[in-house]
């Protein structure tokens, strides 16, 4: 044994230049193959088999000559591929185009869809890509750039401009002016996380519905009274999503939608949100919230599941917790909760518009949801047109969302004079509570409604058409009263820059979320807020915002 | 001094008795103290069982509830309908078994060999070839390049990809090693004698001799292939080609990684993934590997060499 010890490290270093050359050489391969995606001297005129000669907005596509088209598909663990799966023979019967799929399970599906580019092995189309995912493959040259080709997506370019939504494209422009992902387009955008209250309690308490934050801290303090065991207010995802979307009332960033941490400083330039006035402000009221016992802070600090619900939903059924974060989903869990104990009809749970604060009554900024890139290796493809106008299709044609969502027209919904949709009688749609007595369930059966590709591009018609009449009350409700922020500045950067912004910004988010908690929570002395700062100071803040606001610079002079 | 002598005499014995019972209060202390100890860690490692096993066995109501603890509650055998009329799981169940098969087979017969022929120390270029082993304990090509290297050779959407990069373990092949170094040469030189060739004193004379040692790397192998995901996740695209390790993985992991926004947005349009049906198949996925635990123990304090060499 001690034989093999001694002699290993001189062969080691013989073996490891020979495998460090290895990988080099690979890399340079990679390196090499990726080239040749970049260049942009495509021709997309000769590489059209397939393709329809006169292919518009909103007209069926249908492939003049049959082809496979590789696709990255996520298995989400509850809704297994079936035999008995309708939509993919359904799209190869309107578009004779047949998807090859590589099975990504979706607990590690960011990791693989990292390893698949990175070693140029990616299927062509990678779907469920959410803005900023692409930024870290762009150096690579592994993805296409796709703002090279969009004029030949008629659906994309109409609805981006009908739905009045070219800047936020422009928004998209990564260092080098391009963009490298389509996003899914949303006619209108509300927040999907937002608080969850049991309103008959706020209207026997005389509050009323909040509509800032001022008043729904009268409100706690008033459910308080009637209820002193209570700890009102809860957030069952460790205070990220409620410091999300309340952030936006005082003109911050933080929870969830921190992203970057920059915000308009008002004079074009951006500026740390978390070492602001702003953010100051709003870490003061919920520590407020907190000292008068108003704050049910087991929850802010517990690990959940993700589903945000579990105790925070026991906790609403026993009636210690009256407001809550979540989505439309958390409020029928929060209902079925208190059928339980509190019994039918004896309650009234209401997903609220985001309460406003001294910013005004406003919320996030609109959004895009997720969309697609596709792999450099398609500008090789013979099928190269084909395939951009089939996914225009399929992500941007109404008839194709139509279809994503519902399935087959007459089969498995029917649509009256007015354009109303109802779920065929033998059919359910049990995740969004839809006929639950029909046979077949739409989704779980038939594969319509599945997270890879209806959830993608919208138009609020459609968005209407199978989401509770509560939840199209609540959209109302805040495309009525509320008006989105801004979009925040965009400062792309390059290769060099990114990784040394996520170098700086990691540990200053790390501290960051921590003394944001520990403020709340009154762990650390608010007046403590200048040696928080000079922490920050001491992280590189001061070199981060150099960065990042010299990359806005560049943005500015090259796009005006 | 006599009365000295004997007046210090029978001290000697009194002396002696405490120290004795000390011993014997210390020994018995240390086997109190130890059996406590070993017990709490059964505890600790068995309680998480228990509850996984108790919570198969209740209904999701009672889970979120926080009511399951050691006791199943609303007791049914419903979740376990449910997986076992799941069809991927059984596909997924049967390649893991597939896996853990032939993976363990081709493990052992590349690990004995290669073990065997390590032990022989006047062969040349021994240590080159114990050098190449040990090499891989302390570098490899990483991720991109290894997925680069059994892409380009083929293997991906295969069962080699799971099998073949982890045959031969290099700590199995020291362990295997030395223990055929000790085993004694006299045997061998009295095989040699009554005429059997190398193969046939490794086959004959060697692997019997060896059983404990190979029924030991057998579970080892079979553990490995067993549990892994990691191979597979990278290798396979095909639902149909997972292990069951990578159906659980996603199951568990999946219910467990929404942390953005989006995913959790997304997360909340369907039906969120009770956690009776995990624990459920947790038990179904671990069950078979635990059961190979108890055949292979004995072999693990039985006497190796007891009896087989003679004068």
């Amino acid at each position: 044994m001690s034989d093999v010890f001694r002699r290993t490290p001189m062969r080691a270093t013989r073996r490891g230049v020979l495998g460090y050359s290895i990988a080099a050489s690979s890399a340079l391969a990679l390196a090499a193959c990726s080239g040749d995606g970049g260049d942009g001297e495509v021709d997309i005129e000769g590489q059209s088999t397939g393709a329809m000669e006169d292919f518009t907005a909103d007209m069926q596509f249908t492939a003049t000559e049959a082809f496979t088209l590789p696709l990255l598909w996520t298995d989400w663990p509850e809704l297994p591929i079936k035999d008995s799966w309708q939509i993919f023979d359904e799209i190869e019967k309107r578009t004779n185009v047949k998807f090859d799929l590589t099975n990504v399970p979706f607990s590690d599906v960011e990791e693989k869809r990292s390893l698949l580019i990175s070693a140029g092995d990616a299927p062509t189309v990678i779907p469920l890509i959410y803005t900023g995912d692409e930024s870290s493959f762009v150096s690579s040259g592994a993805i296409l750039p796709i703002s090279d080709y969009v004029e030949h997506m008629p659906n994309f370019q109409k609805y981006v401009e009908e739905w009045d939504l070219g800047d936020m494209i422009e928004n998209l422009k990564q260092a080098d002016g391009k963009y490298y992902m389509v996003p899914g387009l949303q006619e209108v955008s509300v927040p999907v996380f937002t608080l969850i209250i049991r309103k008959d309690v706020f209207d026997a308490v005389g509050a009323g519905v909040p509509e800032t934050w001022d008043d729904m801290r009268e409100a706690l303090l008033k459910i308080k009274q009637e209820y002193p065991d209570s700890r009102p207010l809860a957030d069952g995802f460790e205070s990220a999503s409620l410091l999300n979307f309340a952030s936006h009332a005082w003109g911050a960033r933080a929870g969830w939608g921190f992203g970057n941490g920059m915000v308009d400083d008002g004079s074009g330039g951006l500026a740390y949100t978390a070492a602001s006035a702003e953010y100051k402000e709003m870490v003061e009221f919920f520590r407020g919230l907190v000292e008068d016992g108003l704050v049910d802070t087991e929850s802010f600090t517990a690990d959940n599941d993700g589903s945000g619900g579990g105790s925070v939903a026991e906790k609403f059924a026993n009636e210690t917790v009256f407001a809550a974060s979540g989505s439309a989903g958390t409020a029928i869990e929060f209902e079925q909760a208190l059928v339980e104990t509190v019994g039918e009809g004896n309650f009234e749970v209401l997903q609220i518009a985001p309460p406003g604060g001294p910013a005004g009554q406003q919320v996030e900024p609109r959004n895009f949801w997720n969309g697609f890139m596709l792999s450099s290796e398609i500008t090789e493809s013979e099928h190269f047109l084909a395939t951009l106008q089939f996914l225009d299709w399929l992500y941007y044609n109404p008839d194709a969302r139509e279809m994503l969502r519902w399935g087959v027209l007459d089969e498995t919904y029917t649509k009256d004079a007015d354009g109303n949709i109802e779920i065929d009688p033998d059919h359910s749609l049990k995740a969004f509570n839809i006929n639950l007595d029909g046979t077949t369930d739409i989704q779980e059966d038939l594969g319509w409604s599945n997270n890879v590709f209806a959830d993608s591009t919208e138009s609020r018609t459609l968005k209407e058409s199978y989401n509770t009449e509560s939840f199209v009350a609540y959209m109302d409700t805040v495309l009525s009263t509320r008006t989105p922020r801004d979009p925040y500045p965009p400062a792309p950067l390059d290769e060099l820059e990114l990784e040394r912004a996520s170098l700086l910004a990691t540990p200053l988010q790390d501290t960051v979320d921590t003394n944001t908690l520990k403020f709340i929570l009154g762990e650390r002395d608010i007046a403590e807020w200048d040696d928080y700062v000079s922490e920050l100071e001491a992280q590189g803040l001061a070199d981060y915002l150099d960065l990042i606001n010299g990359a806005r610079e560049r943005f500015e002079e090259e796009n005006s | 001094m006599v009365t000295e002598t004997s007046a210090k005499n029978p001290t000697k014995p009194t002396g002696r008795v405490p120290r004795k019972q000390q011993e014997t209060t210390g020994r018995r202390v240390f086997v109190a103290v130890n059996a406590t100890l070993l017990v709490l860690l059964c505890v600790v490692m068995l309680y998480p069982f228990v509850t996984v096993l108790a919570q198969s066995f209740s209904s999701a109501g009672a889970i979120n509830a926080g009511k399951v603890n050691l006791l199943p509650v609303d007791f049914n055998v419903d979740t376990y309908a449910a997986v076992m009329s799941n069809g991927t799981f059984w596909r997924n169940y049967g390649n893991t078994v597939l896996y853990t098969v032939v993976g363990t087979s081709i493990a052992m017969a590349l690990t004995t060999t290669y073990a065997y022929v390590l032990s022989k120390k006047h062969l040349k270029g021994r240590n080159t070839l114990i050098g190449i082993a040990v090499f891989t304990m302390f570098f490899n090509g990483g991720l991109v390049p290894n997925y680069v290297l059994i892409s380009s050779l083929g293997m991906t959407n295969t069962l080699w990809a799971i099998v073949l990069p982890n045959a031969v373990s290099v700590f199995n092949l020291l362990v295997m090693k030395s223990f055929f170094e000790h085993l004694p040469k006299d045997i061998e030189e009295a095989a040699q004698i009554d005429g059997l060739g190398w193969y046939g004193i490794f086959g004959r004379i060697v692997l019997p001799l060896s059983k404990a040692m190979i029924a030991t790397m057998v579970l080892f192998y079979s553990v490995q292939y067993w549990n892994d995901w990691f191979l597979a996740f990278l290798y396979l695209d095909k639902t149909e080609l997972f292990p069951v390790t990578l159906f659980l993985r996603n199951l568990i992991a999946g219910a467990s990684t929404t942390t953005s926004e989006g995913a959790a947005a997304t997360g909340s349009t369907t039906a969120l993934l009770s956690t009776n049906i995990q624990a459920v198949t947790m038990i179904l996925t671990v069950i078979p590997i635990l059961c190979v635990y108890p055949f292979v123990q004995r072999y693990f304090v039985s006497g190796i060499m007891l009896g087989s060499v003679k004068g």
